[in-house]
């Protein structure tokens, strides 16, 4: 079975899985929150294929400022983007807890984000999720707060599109 | 089966992924090994229900009818060889073309693709026709089968990725009516009756028999009877050893089972056979008695073949045995390679934690002999995982006779659309290469031999005027040197004008007009983007396609285009390219603190060299190798590296793809590895001069050099940028 195929599956059976736990509530979405510049960021988790520590990065010439180079992931050769650059923090050194999030290739091409700290997975009925303010970064999708903090909830399409450009 | 199916290992959390991620453009489709490069096969995006499974069905159906598409090509091929050259056409091609058609028919009802069965069964009825001898095929017919073949591929390719076509539809029924229309016509030869054969001869025979034997009497053989007798137990056996005997010897019209009388638990048959051999030739030739072989054509005692059965032996079955053969191959995904490559890989990394671990045993008194069986065993381990990989890697090798085949097609082709007299030479179609390599390398081939024939080779009365031969020549040829497999086309056509080519560069503003090039620079110009030395576009090369687009394709799978050319007397453009894009020995080199991989087969030596040894000559930096000023290229500015104190010894690395070279200036040298190349995967994968990347045993990730384009970048800075 491929893995497209797979998926489509899996998000199924979790979505069953849901309306059989929750029952009438709103339908409910899985975020893997993450800490980017001192700021709460959140990915959706079906995106992401794996979290791994930092390891060394090998750098790549030609290619733009935040494409931090490539990493091998059992045979796999991917990039690395910073994220803290990609919504405009600027280059931070990584830390003891810096991870790479790995995203999937299904519908954009398989990456390594460079972020902070992995916090935890959210889950929250779908209608907590907000317009995000206009001065918001551009790949921010939607907003949700957590107690006094602001989640920004990024799109990953939008995170990778215009890295090559 | 070529599809992307692949189970996720228990307790591996994550889904499975193909080793070449889908987002790595272009994606090679799946493809079988020996299936014909241009129909890809998709992943069935499907879920594992009922259309997964008819997916799978259709899959399978696609594959299957490709591999008899592939066979008719072949066979259609050797029938039109043989009809150029007055030949007869072979009986047994001929028969296998009507039984690929059959079972394409059967498998096209059984998979309810209309259109296909169709087609398939109206090539049956003119192959049919033309095997019994009631009509012939002819230059049109001919044609009209490798259309036929070429539309059930289209239409198949469009099946395999699931983009039903309507107007391939509509074509084939178009095509059906033109074989109906042209097989109607009446047949050319009309059927004789044959002279001297007895008439209770002709009475047991099939009408396809009858055929053989009026064709075989045309051509002026004789006919000799042979009767033999063997014991029932092995009859089978033996009569397939005559019958192979004879292959050489003549052709078996007919066997017919003898009803005259014969031993206890024996078997007579009398066999047609239609021979140069006069019968007392034929009986020495088979170790017979003589008596055994006897003339058909005087009257033979009547009673023992009178009374054989009309079908006894139809030709489907005598060829049973080549049939057989042919399915004695096993057809792989190349992606499944890929993963075995990958284990290998992993292996490797396996083998040198041994050598790490064997070296801290030895170092404590107690453990010390352990340590060394320990190391004995992990070389047995590398010797077997080094044969592993070859065998894997030998695996993906095919030779290019595959292209070298579609390649006459085209030129067949072009010689019926062009009416130009060519000849195709070729030579080394057994050089291998890898499958993937050898795939893409059908377009920039096909490029340069529709080029040839187009531009290159001039019309009979301008060849005469020339005092060559009226008929062209096109050659292709391949040869291994070393790492590299060089495939060149040469035509004996008219030739490039290098001070042509030096105006139309000039007035495009490619070069200067004072600009110092040699002949080569000249011609390379000429793979440029956008030039080209003739205004007008024929239909037969300008497909939009220029040979800039020949360049690029083969740049991409890490060769280059070389061209060489006298006025007047033809061209020469040779791709030289690697064997293999998966593994490769490399050179590790450092640059800028970082370190680097270069593909060996681009390596022709390593020198240290001195501040002193770099010469300056009109804004390049030379470096002088034994009398030859070779471009030199710094790696650290190439990819705006930091700099390392610059009063260091420095290494030239001399790069060479053909005859081309280029000195690389790096840091230092640092040994040599296997290598398994992998694509990049994420936002910007392509970069320029930077091949892939590979894992090394001590975990790290190395980028792999594109020798090719740090070559070609270097030496071709005039280019238009």
């Amino acid at each position: 079975m491929s893995t497209a195929g797979f998926e489509r599956w899996d998000r199924l059976a979790r979505a069953a899985a849901t309306a059989r736990e929750g029952g009438d509530e709103a339908p409910r979405v899985e975020l893997l929150q993450i800490e980017v510049a001192g700021a709460p960021y959140a990915l959706p988790i079906e995106r992401v294929r794996e979290i791994v520590r930092l390891r060394p990065i090998t750098p790549m010439p030609r290619v733009p400022e935040l494409v931090l180079g490539v990493i091998s992931l059992r045979g796999e050769v991917v990039q690395v983007l910073e994220l803290a650059r990609r919504l405009g923090a600027g280059g931070r050194a990584p830390a003891p807890g810096s991870r790479i999030v790995v995203l999937h290739g299904e519908e954009g091409p398989v990456v390594g984000l460079l972020v902070d700290a992995v916090t935890e997975v959210l889950r929250l009925p779908e209608d907590e999720l907000r317009e995000p303010h206009g001065d918001a970064a551009d790949c921010v999708r939607a907003i949700c707060r957590r107690g006094s903090r602001f989640v920004s909830v990024l799109d990953p399409d939008s995170v990778i599109q215009r890295v090559a450009a | 089966m070529a599809t992307r199916r692949r189970k996720t290992p228990p307790g591996d959390p994550r889904p499975a992924k193909p080793a070449r991620g889908p987002d790595v453009p272009p994606e090679k489709p799946a493809r079988g090994r020996d299936v014909s490069p241009d129909k890809p096969a998709r992943s069935p995006d499907v879920p594992p229900d009922k259309p997964a499974r008819s997916r799978k069905l259709q899959l399978e159906f696609v594959s299957e009818a490709e591999e008899i598409l592939e066979r008719m090509r072949d066979d259609l091929s050797t029938l039109a060889e043989a009809s150029a050259s007055g030949r007869e056409a072979a009986p047994a091609v001929v028969n296998q073309l009507f039984r690929s058609a059959h079972s394409l028919k059967g498998l096209s009802g059984m998979f309810e693709m209309a259109p296909l069965a169709e087609l398939a069964h109206h090539l049956e009825d003119v192959l049919d026709r033309f095997r019994l001898g009631r009509s012939t095929l002819g230059k049109q017919g001919l044609v009209l089968l490798d259309e036929s073949v070429a539309l059930a591929t289209a239409s198949l390719e469009k099946v395999g990725r699931e983009e039903p076509d309507p107007s391939l539809s509509e074509a084939i029924a178009d095509l059906v009516g033109r074989i109906a229309a042209w097989s109607t016509e009446p047949a050319a030869a009309a059927a004789a009756p044959a002279p001297g054969v007895p008439e209770h001869l002709l009475r047991a025979l099939t009408e396809y028999e009858e055929s053989r034997l009026r064709e075989s009497l045309r051509r002026g053989r004789g006919l000799a009877l042979i009767d033999v007798e063997f014991p029932i137990a092995s009859f089978e056996e033996s009569l397939g050893q005559l019958n192979r005997a004879l292959h050489d010897l003549g052709e078996v019209i007919s066997t017919l089972p003898s009803s005259a009388a014969s031993q206890e638990a024996g078997i007579r048959f009398e066999l047609l056979v239609a021979s140069e051999l006069a019968p007392a030739a034929l009986a020495e030739r088979l170790g017979l008695d003589a008596a055994a072989v006897r003339s058909a054509t005087t009257p033979a005692p009547p009673v023992e073949t009178a009374t054989a059965p009309a079908d006894a032996a139809h030709p489907s079955e005598a060829d049973a045995g080549t049939l057989k053969s042919l399915s004695n191959t096993v057809r792989v995904d190349i992606r499944k390679l890929d993963e075995l490559l990958n284990l290998v890989g992993e292996l490797a990394r396996e083998r040198s934690a041994l050598g790490a671990l064997a070296e801290q045993l030895a170092r404590q008194p107690e453990t010390a002999r352990a340590a060394a069986d320990l190391d004995k065993i992990r070389r047995t381990l590398d010797r077997k995982a080094q044969a592993l990989q070859a065998g894997v890697l030998d695996v993906r090798m095919v030779p290019l006779r595959q292209v070298f085949d579609k390649l006459a097609r085209v030129v067949r082709r072009l010689r019926i659309d062009l009416g130009k007299d060519v000849e195709l030479q070729i030579q080394g179609a057994d050089t291998e290469l890898d499958k993937l390599i050898v795939e893409d390398l059908v377009d920039p081939l096909v490029h340069l031999v529709r080029n040839a024939f187009d531009h290159a080779i001039e019309p009979a009365a301008e060849r005469r005027a020339a005092g060559k031969t009226e008929r062209g020549v096109i050659r292709l040829e391949a040869s291994q040197r070393g790492n590299d497999v060089a495939v060149s086309v040469t035509d004996d056509g008219r030739g490039i004008d290098p001070e042509a080519v030096r105006r139309r560069a000039v007035e495009r503003g490619v070069i200067a007009k004072d600009d110092v090039l040699t002949r080569k620079e000249l011609f390379a110009l000429l793979f440029g983007a956008g030039f080209s030395t003739r205004d007008e576009v024929s239909a037969t090369s300008g497909r939009g396609v220029g040979l800039d687009v020949v360049r690029e394709n083969v740049s991409a799978l890490g060769g280059i285009v070389d061209v060489d050319s006298t006025l007047g007397e033809g061209t020469r453009v040779t791709l030289t390219l690697p064997i293999t894009l998966a593994i490769v020995q490399a050179l590790l080199v450092t640059a800028g603190g970082q370190r680097f991989a270069i593909p060996l087969g681009g390596v022709r030596e390593t020198l240290a060299v001195g501040p002193g040894e770099l010469q300056q000559s009109a804004g390049r930096e030379l470096l002088n190798l034994r009398g030859d000023a070779l471009p030199v290229c710094r790696l650290v500015e190439a990819f705006a590296l930091a700099p390392v104190d610059a009063t260091q010894k420095q290494f030239a690395v001399v790069l060479g793809i053909g005859d081309v070279r280029v000195a690389l200036l790096v840091d230092g040298l640092d040994g040599q590895q296997d290598a398994v190349i992998k694509p990049v995967q994420g936002p910007v994968p392509n970069v320029r001069g930077v091949a892939g990347a590979t894992e090394l045993g001590d975990g790290s990730t190395l980028l792999v050099l594109d020798v090719s384009a740090l070559v070609e970048d270097s030496t071709r800075r005039r280019e238009t940028r």
